[in-house]
């Protein structure tokens, strides 16, 4: 498996409205392997549009470069092999989903119905194609959008905040898809600043915040540092003296014990000790660090960095300067 | 990328070379020639945004706009209003006819003081709008036609002008058949009864051609007017002594025009009250049918000739005569050998603004626009008519007219300064009062049954100054 | 070739549903309607105003819907991030803007010739006229508008690249008023010999350079036929070449600004 995506110091700096330059995404490099699911997660206006936009040829970096397959950003080629869904983009109101596929499709030279019609399946909207768009909800456009990004069966989807917007049954819809995509080798770089979904199935992700990348890595590795909740009761108060561990969090009253373990001790010599000594286990929770806290401390320095609070006035993502 | 942008680049200079030289060397003339609006002469009558937008495209739109408005004007006789409206339209689409001969029609005829006399300082810009319209449409007879009547009908004067435009009308293929007569009643008046004669005699070949053709009642219609109009011109040639004249004949046979009939001619001017003026004189003529032109005007009012001014001159329609000018213009109608008339100026400030320091009063006749049992007597050119004090031969080429000046002062005709208690009379010098008469309504005679001039009475205490010039 | 026709195609469907330009057109129609009621003149005056309004009306309503029409395209892609969408496919920029011009002009002419019907159906039975062979002859304007109206839009979709629609519409707007009046003033200019030779130069230079809609306004031997113009459908064509030659200029000028241009 080689690189879908390689930037190297990519960057991209807009005149701001004080003057001087802003850096809205600011000397990035990414990688992402091929046929992975990769997070790139931030606040809103951290750069990520941005980021996906120079991906895309759509605009041109101010320095630095990019290759998606190891060719040059902007390259028509790889526009045969990669797709984008836009974030809430309007789709011609006038055309019923059909005609949209059949649009997008005459862009990539593809004039197969039986191909439209079963990505409208795929996508759950075989029924509604008929439709034009301007009655279509929320949901359907981001799954006809969806639908589009697939025609070309793309190796690479740049899947711009695809839950943004939606209610939870349509976020299911969408996650399911995507680990579909996963399953048919296809690469997917997800921008979201919305973290409950992907947090589980991105493989790896990076954060990035004010155009820098803060943390990059597999998912797994960067949500180490959880704990392992014990509660057990019938304990004696010289048992829970006996408890040793310094990394522990001990609180005992009235026979109660809450133990409070880091996920990487192994809590079975407790387990055991609670039992022989009489102790009834009430719960074991293992409380596995969440993509929400990871977040949360990376872009309010709670890691140590020091990163601020964008203000989102001066460094809008997309392309307002 | 490089490359191909250079390539594009260098696409652009040939394709911008290319339109410049196809607009400036191969479509501007043709443009110019068949599409080009015509601005010249708009002289600040539209505004820059009228302008504009005119000239943006949207000119015959503009003009069929303000045309379908000068309607509404014309209902309610606001002429003022039509005017700037006709000259815009025109301006704008100068192939409008209709706004041509209508426009040319409004000022030359319309613009009147409260008297209904006739603006006659509009009449260049009238003939001056014809010629415009002619010049445009020069595909079609309509404004040849047009042009032609103003000169024949309202100028009445300097006929080879009527002639020349009625001949000009002929030759476009449009001109309507029953319209062509028009240029042997001009001939007549410019004293060319052989080339009437010829033109009725040719008209009426094809009149009977084109009935021969097609049996419609117009072509009947015209046949028989012109038969008539050829009848009678050749009777008058014979009466009237004319064909006697060419062949030398004249002296040996006894002729209607022959001895020259005296007129005896006289006048005199008063002014009754301040801008009010009383013309009266003699005009030995006992059959109705006479009209003596009339001119008050500033001594030098411009490009005026005796009789008239030149109605040719300009080129320029402008519908802002000079107000500091004055022309006041009647026809004083004779009856019972006398022509009695009180116009009052004092009316129409803008017509007769009176600012000069002197006027000429000018009385003209020229028998060329005589009624034709008039002309019986006279001849088409007069050569029957004569006056032992005012007969001019020098006045109009080929025409014996009567024709003289007097004089009046600013301060007469306002009745300021020393004239504030005396009213001021000028008159020619052999103008004899009527005895017992004061006024035309007193005048009380049968047509007819007066073989003499009523007897004159001296009246010494009147006579001022003045006399003939 | 592909890309560029499904984007025309897109547009025009697009455009002819827009409420504006509905508006608009309705209105024009409208008033095509109507023109017969306004010419209360006399038999030939009426033809002449009829035609001249009529044909008035059409052209002031195609160069509302053209500049309406285009100075809002690109930006409204960009807005609706439609354009997202369509760059990111194996579609140039330049397939993009030229597919876009292209769609206006379909647009463009789909309007213009519903107006044309109009107005020969108002005429025909206005003046009891059922020939084809006089009924014809009055698209020939509508024809020479269209072409006029083709470059009006390649100035809008030009600047459309590089402004804000507002002041795409007053530059478009004014260029149009410009480059239909310039011609006249510069006809003048030349003539006249009071005009420094310095100024008549940059009058020459400025005719060569605007575009020249007045070549377009043929619409007067229409309303006036008595008028034998020679060698019209030779005019029509050259007028017709230079127009693509200046479109060709403006779209190639578009695409080198909207090539480079962050969207």
């Amino acid at each position: 498996m080689g690189a879908a995506i390689e930037t190297k110091n990519l960057t991209k700096s807009y005149k701001s409205k004080q003057g001087g330059r802003i850096n809205v995404v600011d000397h990035l490099n990414l990688y992402v392997e091929e046929g992975e699911i990769f997070g790139f997660l931030g606040p809103n206006g951290a750069g990520k549009t941005t980021t996906i936009k120079m991906l895309l040829g759509i605009i041109y970096p101010t320095e630095g470069e990019g290759y998606v397959f190891g060719k040059e950003l902007g390259d028509m080629e790889v526009h045969r092999i990669i797709s984008y869904l836009p974030e809430k983009p309007y789709y011609y109101e006038h055309m019923t989903g059909l005609e949209i596929l059949r649009f997008y499709g005459s862009l990539f030279g593809i004039k197969d119905d039986d191909l439209f019609k079963s990505l409208l399946e795929k996508v759950n909207l075989a029924g509604d194609m008929t439709k034009t768009i301007n009655q279509y909800s929320k949901g359907m456009q981001q799954r006809i959008g969806l639908a589009q990004s697939l025609l070309n069966d793309p190796k690479l989807l740049f899947l711009d905040e695809p839950t943004g917007g939606l209610d939870p049954i349509a976020h299911i819809e969408i996650r399911d898809l995507i680990l579909q995509f996963r399953a048919e080798g296809k690469t997917c770089f997800i921008s979201s600043h919305e973290l409950s979904d992907v947090e589980r199935i991105c493989d790896r992700v990076a954060i990035i915040n004010k155009g820098r990348i803060a943390k990059q890595g597999p998912l797994d590795d960067l949500l180490k540092g959880g704990r392992i909740e014990i509660t057990a009761t019938d304990i004696t108060e010289a048992f829970s003296k006996t408890i040793q561990d310094k990394d522990a969090i001990v609180s005992f009253s009235h026979g109660r014990l809450i133990v409070d373990l880091p996920d990487d001790h192994n809590p079975n010599a407790l387990l055991d000790a609670v039992r022989s000594s009489g102790g009834t286990i009430v719960s074991v929770i293992p409380r596995r660090k969440r993509l929400e806290d990871l977040f949360l401390e990376t872009v309010s320095g709670h890691d140590g960095s020091s990163v601020e609070i964008p203000n989102p006035n001066d460094a809008k993502e997309g392309a307002e300067a | 990328m490089k490359k191909s942008k250079s390539m594009l680049i260098g696409a652009m200079a040939v394709l911008a070379v290319g339109q410049g030289l196809m607009s400036s060397g191969v479509i501007l003339p043709q443009w110019s020639k068949n599409y080009k609006p015509r601005a010249e002469g708009i002289d600040g009558q539209l505004g820059p945004d009228q302008l504009l937008f005119a000239l943006a495209g949207f000119r015959e739109l503009i003009a069929g706009i303000l045309w379908v408005q000068a309607d509404r004007f014309f209902e309610t006789g606001n002429y003022d209003a039509i005017l700037p409206i006709i000259r815009l339209v025109t301006l704008l689409d100068p192939k409008q006819i209709d706004v041509y001969s209508t426009g040319m029609w409004h000022i030359g005829y319309n613009f009147t003081d409260e008297e209904q006399r006739s603006d006659r300082r509009y009449i260049p810009s009238a003939l001056a709008l014809g010629k415009e319209g002619a010049t445009k449409n020069d595909y079609t007879y309509e404004m040849f036609f047009e042009t032609g009547w103003m000169w024949y009908h309202k100028v009445q004067d300097d006929f080879p002008k009527a002639v020349d435009w009625f001949l000009q009308a002929q030759e476009k293929k449009d001109m309507q058949q029953a319209r062509k007569n028009v240029l042997g009643m001009a001939y007549q008046r410019n004293g060319q009864p052989d080339k009437a004669l010829e033109t009725y005699l040719r008209l009426y070949n094809e009149s009977d051609a084109l009935l021969k053709k097609e049996q419609i009642y117009s072509h009947f219609q015209n046949k028989e007017t012109l038969e008539k109009n050829a009848d009678n011109t050749l009777i008058r040639m014979i009466q009237r002594g004319w064909l006697a004249e060419q062949e030398g004949t004249f002296d040996q046979g006894s002729y209607d025009t022959k001895p020259p009939f005296d007129v005896q001619f006289s006048a005199r001017v008063t002014v009754e009250e301040a801008r009010v003026i009383r013309v009266e004189g003699f005009w030995g003529v006992r059959p109705v049918g006479t009209r003596v032109r009339f001119i008050l005007r500033d001594s030098d009012y411009p490009d005026a000739i005796p009789g008239g001014m030149l109605w040719d001159k300009t080129d320029t329609v402008s519908l802002d005569p000079p107000r500091d000018r004055t022309w006041a213009q009647d026809e004083l109608f004779v009856r019972n050998q006398r022509f009695n008339r009180k116009l009052d100026l004092s009316k129409d400030p803008t017509m007769y603004s009176f600012l000069q320091p002197e006027y000429t009063i000018e009385f003209y006749y020229n028998p060329r626009v005589a009624p034709p049992h008039i002309q019986d007597k006279f001849g088409w050119s007069g050569e029957g008519m004569t006056d032992k004090n005012f007969l001019r031969t020098d006045v109009r080429e080929g025409s014996r007219v009567v024709f003289t000046q007097l004089t009046l002062t600013r301060d007469q005709i306002l009745r300021r300064g020393e004239w504030a208690d005396k009213v001021p009379i000028v008159q020619t010098k052999n103008f004899i009062a009527p005895r017992n008469v004061r006024t035309e309504d007193e005048i009380l005679v049968t047509p007819g049954m007066l073989s003499e001039p009523l007897e004159p009475k001296l009246n010494k205490g009147e006579r001022l100054g003045g006399g003939e010039n | 070739m592909r890309p560029i026709l499904s984007i025309a195609g897109t547009t025009v469907g697009e455009a002819i549903r827009r409420r504006v330009l509905l508006i608009i057109l309705l209105v024009g129609i409208l008033f095509l309607a109507i023109a017969p009621g306004l010419s209360i003149l006399s038999a030939r005056q009426e033809r002449a105003v009829l035609i001249g309004l009529t044909l008035g009306v059409i052209q002031l309503t195609s160069v509302v819907i053209a500049i309406v029409l285009t100075v809002y395209m690109i930006p409204n892609e960009i807005e609706r991030r439609t354009i997202y969408t369509i760059l990111c496919k194996p579609v140039q920029r330049w397939q993009f803007l030229v597919g876009k011009y292209l769609g206006a002009v379909a647009a463009l002419a789909l309007m213009m010739a519903m107006m044309t019907v109009v107005l020969i159906v108002v005429y025909a039975i206005q003046q009891q006229v059922y020939s084809p062979d006089q009924l014809a002859p009055l698209a020939k304007a509508p024809v020479m508008f269209f072409v006029q109206m083709s470059l009006l839009a390649a100035v809008a979709i030009f600047f459309s690249t590089f402004v804000t629609p507002l002041v795409n519409f007053f530059l478009s707007g004014g260029l149009y008023l410009i480059g239909s009046a310039f011609s006249s003033f510069f006809e003048s200019i030349s003539q006249s010999a009071n005009v420094q030779p310095f100024a008549k130069g940059i009058a020459t230079f400025a005719n060569m350079i605007l575009p020249n809609f007045a070549y377009y306004n043929v619409q007067n031997p229409l309303i006036n036929p008595q008028q034998a113009i020679q060698n019209e459908t030779v005019y029509y064509i050259q007028v017709t070449v230079y127009g693509l030659f200046y479109i060709g200029i403006l779209l190639v000028g578009g695409i080198l600004i909207f090539d480079r241009r962050e969207v």
